[in-house]
């Protein structure tokens, strides 16, 4: 039986997290639920994996985060993006778009 | 910017570790519960909506680990981990972490004291500006014997080169008696000419060089002094005008002090013009040392080329008159080390050596605890310790048993440097400069490293290696180790024997070397001899007239006759140095054979007589008294010694060695023979040779004896180039005699300071050198001879435990106890065996190099080789005997069973 792979591209999930909280800071699942949400299910993100990215770009000083106290009083871990976070977002989009593209040339071509 | 923030992140985790963990375990439970809520939401139950968001996000655990593992605060936090747990193995294994501990501190303490000795005598730049620039330059003759500078050669190589900024020539130190300052003192004293302390770079830190007026010939008399005689002789006065120096006849105002740790030539506490009494111009007297600063951008080469030039260019204009027909250029400080090099080198090479047998001792037990250890790796990595964890954790507990063994071993290193001056020899140039300093700490660290990264390399491969499976079945048994890991304990034994007996085979060497010297007789009987030196209460210039010998005599006569009357004392002679001690100090040169002919009357003709071979001869110059010989015992073998008769305007007689006999005539009696020996002490009068006497070895005891002229000093008198002792044979000690003795020469002489001493002690000195590197070397071989028995000790009785179950078999089936002996000894003896082979073979090629430092033992003496051959191999059979003996009275019953 097929199965369709929900694996998130190699290498996008830092442009995925960075594209999703240019619109509002959000908590890890609300991320995640954001990023299936709008591939429709195509891309489904491994917690272990996402929360260590968090980890990884807020080192790089892309993300910043703080807890906030949720309605159920409980701690959740609030992300946004920088200002440098925003600029690098710019640059894997153009990156992304232009390689994309040239990816679909390649395909179009041969068809 | 991000570094910055991931530097501070970091250090934030790992300052509270908690915190960061329970941050994590928060974000991952939030995540759960609002995964939860939204299958919730979706319209399961609650408990069908946990169990499907648990499915989804995996184990929580897992992902908290995940996100913890992130960062390199993580790899320091592991790091902690491991250190930890490396304490917790070695102090849980105190016996192993003790002797591992201690034979590290032991290899790198001792190599760390030894290096600081190489790296402040031979690496260490000198003291002076640009000390590469600095030249020591010699005249040379055609066998390629290099000689001091004559003084006319001198100011044509001044003149003529174009390599050299600044040439300057110095004496070599005269140890006189300096008063003037806060007491007379017996110092060294140097003439140096003008631009001396141009060429090292050095200026007077108080006070100013010498002028041009008091470098001119005859010039102004001037006195700089060393920091440490203007400390103690000078109260460290600030105003040098009041102080006048009276030596050698003459008074110096000081001008000048040099700066602390200016110490050239060694050990001078004051520098004079040698302008101030300028000799003969001859070229053949060779009495100054040549040393100069190379201009910019030349080559020692180039400046030895230019120098080779000028003296083949003295050679052809002065012919027979010269004796260089070249010129030697050296850098000052290969010039100052010498020929310690060799010595220096060799320990190091010996401590280098104790060193690898200390790793290779360390090494086997790191191999005998691995294996020991294999049921604990073999869990750890059935649980999933990747290979690479556990490399890195045995890394860290060589690191941590290395640093621990380093620490100490420094610690031992600067005690050991504390104690050296008790037994460096005297004559080791620079030692003054020996400390810890960073050179010598990078070096420890250096040391540290390599031990530890080759020990944790070689712990985790033997560790990681080899079938985790079988380990495990392995380790249902107490586990003692596969026979591979046993063979490769062999192997470190045998390198660890070869090695300790590279250092025996050396030390025995330099033992028998040592031996033979002191057996070598000098010619004379060395008991029970009282020497007294000092310095004449009157000026002595090279040539004395007659009037000055004659207050001269009279002043040793009544010091002699008042000496002699001290109780105890049986003979006393004088002599114008101190036979063997003095070595190379003794005047020599060529001498006359008149044969009937007429003395000259000048020195121009003396060359000229000396140019033909057969009216000359070569010999050392000895002034010495009547009681000369009877004191030493030296033998009378032909002819007379010096009596009442030869006065000092009776005609003057002479006494020679035995090989001066033999050399020089070979066939005829020399007793008769008319010399003249003036060029040593500037008196024409002719010597007629009166009587021959056995040899002494003068120039030490590892030369061979000398052919020597001695001349009476009521005849000759003492001149500058003497320092005159006194011999006392005595059956009094010397702690009786000097208190009498020294009132005596306050009495007649309070200026002249009086060093007393004995000729054993005298001799204790010139053997100094030796007997520092013997016991070194002999300490290095001791301790590499104790680790290698341990090491031996240590495999065998490992195989010991390792067959305790076969021993038991082959008892049960009728071994009889002398065959497990057999057994047990003849492992020790294989890897002994093998080991000496291995060792022999390369002392061959080795020992060459020591060849210098032997004497009468050739480097590949097959006594030395036999001997320590066996010694070691006794050592070893020794060393399994013990664990041999305990399998041999292993009780059958309970071996069998043993686990």
């Amino acid at each position: 039986m097929y199965e369709p792979n929900t694996d998130v591209i190699q290498g996008t999930l830092d442009m995925l997290i960075l594209k999703t909280l240019s619109l509002e800071p959000m908590h890890g699942f609300g991320i995640a639920r954001r990023i299936e949400q709008i591939s429709r299910g195509v891309f489904k993100v491994n917690p272990g994996s996402l929360l260590t990215a968090f980890q990884r770009l807020e080192r790089v000083g892309w993300l910043n985060s703080e807890w906030r106290q949720t309605d159920k009083s409980r701690r959740a871990k609030f992300y946004s993006l920088t200002r440098s976070g925003r600029k690098q977002l710019e640059i894997e989009t153009t990156n992304w778009n232009r390689r994309a593209s040239a990816i679909a040339r390649l395909l179009k071509a041969e068809g | 910017m991000s570094l910055w923030r991931q530097f501070t992140c970091g250090l934030r985790v790992l300052g509270n570790r908690k915190a960061a963990d329970r941050d994590t375990a928060d974000e991952v439970n939030h995540y759960l519960e609002e995964a939860t809520a939204a299958f919730v939401a979706r319209g399961l139950s609650p408990d069908e909506a946990r169990r499907a968001a648990r499915l989804e996000l995996g184990s929580t655990t897992a992902v908290r680990e995940q996100v913890r593992g992130y960062g390199w605060e993580n790899r320091i936090h592991i790091l902690f981990a491991d250190l930890r747990y490396a304490a917790r193995i070695l102090t849980g294994n105190p016996g192993f972490t003790a002797v591992s501990m201690l034979t590290l501190a032991l290899g790198i303490g001792a190599s760390t004291a030894i290096f600081s000795v190489v790296d402040a005598v031979l690496l260490r730049a000198l003291p002076y500006p640009n000390p590469q620039k600095i030249v020591r330059v010699w005249e040379q003759a055609p066998d390629g014997h290099r000689m001091n500078l004559a003084n006319a050669n001198f100011e044509d190589f001044r003149g003529q080169n174009n390599t050299i900024s600044h040439l300057a020539a110095y004496t070599g130190d005269l140890l006189t008696s300096v008063a003037g300052g806060s007491e007379p003192a017996r110092a060294r004293v140097a003439a140096v000419s003008s631009g001396f302390f141009q060429v090292l770079g050095i200026e007077p830190f108080r006070g100013r060089d010498f002028s041009a007026e008091e470098h001119r010939p005859h010039g102004a008399p001037a006195a700089i002094v060393s920091y440490s005689y203007w400390r103690d002789y000078l109260a460290g006065a600030t105003d040098l005008s009041q102080f006048h120096l009276r030596l050698m006849g003459g008074v110096y105002p000081v001008i000048g002090v040099m700066p602390a740790g200016f110490d050239f030539p060694a050990g001078v506490a004051v520098w004079i013009p040698s302008e101030l009494d300028p000799d003969l111009g001859t070229r053949t007297a060779h009495n100054w040392r040549g040393i100069g600063r190379v201009r910019d951008g030349i080559t020692v080469a180039q400046v030895r080329a230019n120098l080779s030039t000028i003296a083949r260019r003295i050679k052809d204009q002065y012919g027979k008159k010269v004796d260089l027909n070249d010129a030697a250029v050296v850098p000052l400080a290969d010039a100052i080390v010498g020929d310690v090099r060799t010595a220096l080198l060799t320990l190091f090479a010996a401590v280098g050596l104790l060193l690898l047998v200390a790793c290779a001792n360390v090494a086997g037990l790191l191999l005998a605890r691995t294996s020991a250890r294999r049921k604990e790796l073999a869990v750890r990595v059935a649980l999933g310790a990747g290979r690479f964890r556990l490399m890195q954790q045995f890394l860290t507990e060589s690191f941590a048993l290395s640093f621990a063994g380093g620490l100490l071993g420094i610690l031992l290193a600067v005690l050991a440097i504390r104690a050296l001056p008790a037994i460096l020899p005297a004559n080791l140039p620079r030692q003054q400069e020996i400390v810890i300093n960073t050179p010598v700490l990078l070096f420890a660290l250096g040391a540290i490293l390599a031990v530890a990264a080759s020990l944790g390399l070689f712990a985790a491969w033997r560790a990681v290696r080899g079938d985790v499976q079988e380990a495990l079945i392995a380790g249902s048994r107490t586990y003692t180790g596969g026979a591979a890991s046993h063979r490769f304990r062999g192997f470190l034994v045998t390198g660890e024997i070869a090695t300790t007996l590279l250092i025996l085979i050396g030390a025995g060497l330099l033992g028998r070397s040592f031996l033979r010297l002191i057996s070598t007789t000098p010619g004379f009987r060395q008991a029970n001899l009282v020497t007294i030196q000092f310095s004449l209460p009157t000026p002595l210039n090279f040539s004395q007239d007659e009037s000055a010998i004659a207050r001269q005599i009279q002043q040793l006569d009544e010091l002699a006759t008042r000496l002699r009357a001290i109780p105890g004392v049986q003979s006393l002679g004088l002599a114008g140095a101190m036979p063997v001690a003095a070595g190379d100090n003794l005047a020599d040169g060529g001498f006359l054979i008149l044969n009937g002919r007429k003395p000259p009357t000048n020195f121009e003709e003396w060359d000229r007589i000396a140019q033909n071979p057969s009216h000359a001869g070569y010999a050392l110059y000895a002034v010495a008294s009547e009681g000369y010989f009877r004191t030493l015992g030296i033998p009378l073998v032909r002819g007379r010694i010096f009596g009442g008769q030869d006065g000092l305007h009776a005609p003057h007689v002479a006494v020679i060695s035995q090989t001066l006999a033999r050399e020089r005539w070979p066939n005829q009696d020399p007793v008769g023979q008319v010399i003249d020996f003036g060029n040593m002490d500037g008196n024409l009068k002719p010597l007629t040779i009166v009587g021959i006497v056995g040899d002494v070895r003068a120039r030490g005891l590892d030369s061979p004896p000398s052919p020597i002229i001695y001349v009476d000093y009521r005849q000759r008198g003492m001149n500058l180039n003497a320092s005159p002792t006194v011999l006392i044979r005595s059956t009094a000690r010397l702690g009786e005699i000097a208190p009498v003795a020294r009132g005596i020469f306050h009495d007649l002489a309070p200026d002249v300071p009086v060093k007393f001493s004995t000729f054993a002690d005298e001799m204790g000195g010139w053997l100094a050198d030796r007997r520092f590197l013997l016991f070194l070397v002999g300490l290095f071989a001791a301790a590499a001879l104790a680790l290698a028995t341990v090491g031996i000790y240590g495999v065998v009785a490992f195989s010991v435990t390792r067959r305790t179950q076969e021993i038991g078999i082959r008892m049960a089936l009728g071994a009889q106890r002398s065959d497990v002996l057999r057994l047990i000894l003849g492992e020790g003896a294989r890897l002994a065996i093998l080991g000496v082979a291995i060792g022999i073979a390369a002392s061959f090629v080795i020992t060459r190099l020591l060849s210098s430092l032997l004497f009468g033992v050739s480097a590949t003496d097959p006594i030395t080789f036999a001997g320590v051959a066996l010694l070691l191999s006794l050592v070893a059979l020794v060393a399994s005997y013990i664990p041999a003996r305990h399998a041999m009275r292993l009780d059958p019953n309970h071996a069998l069973r043993y686990e």
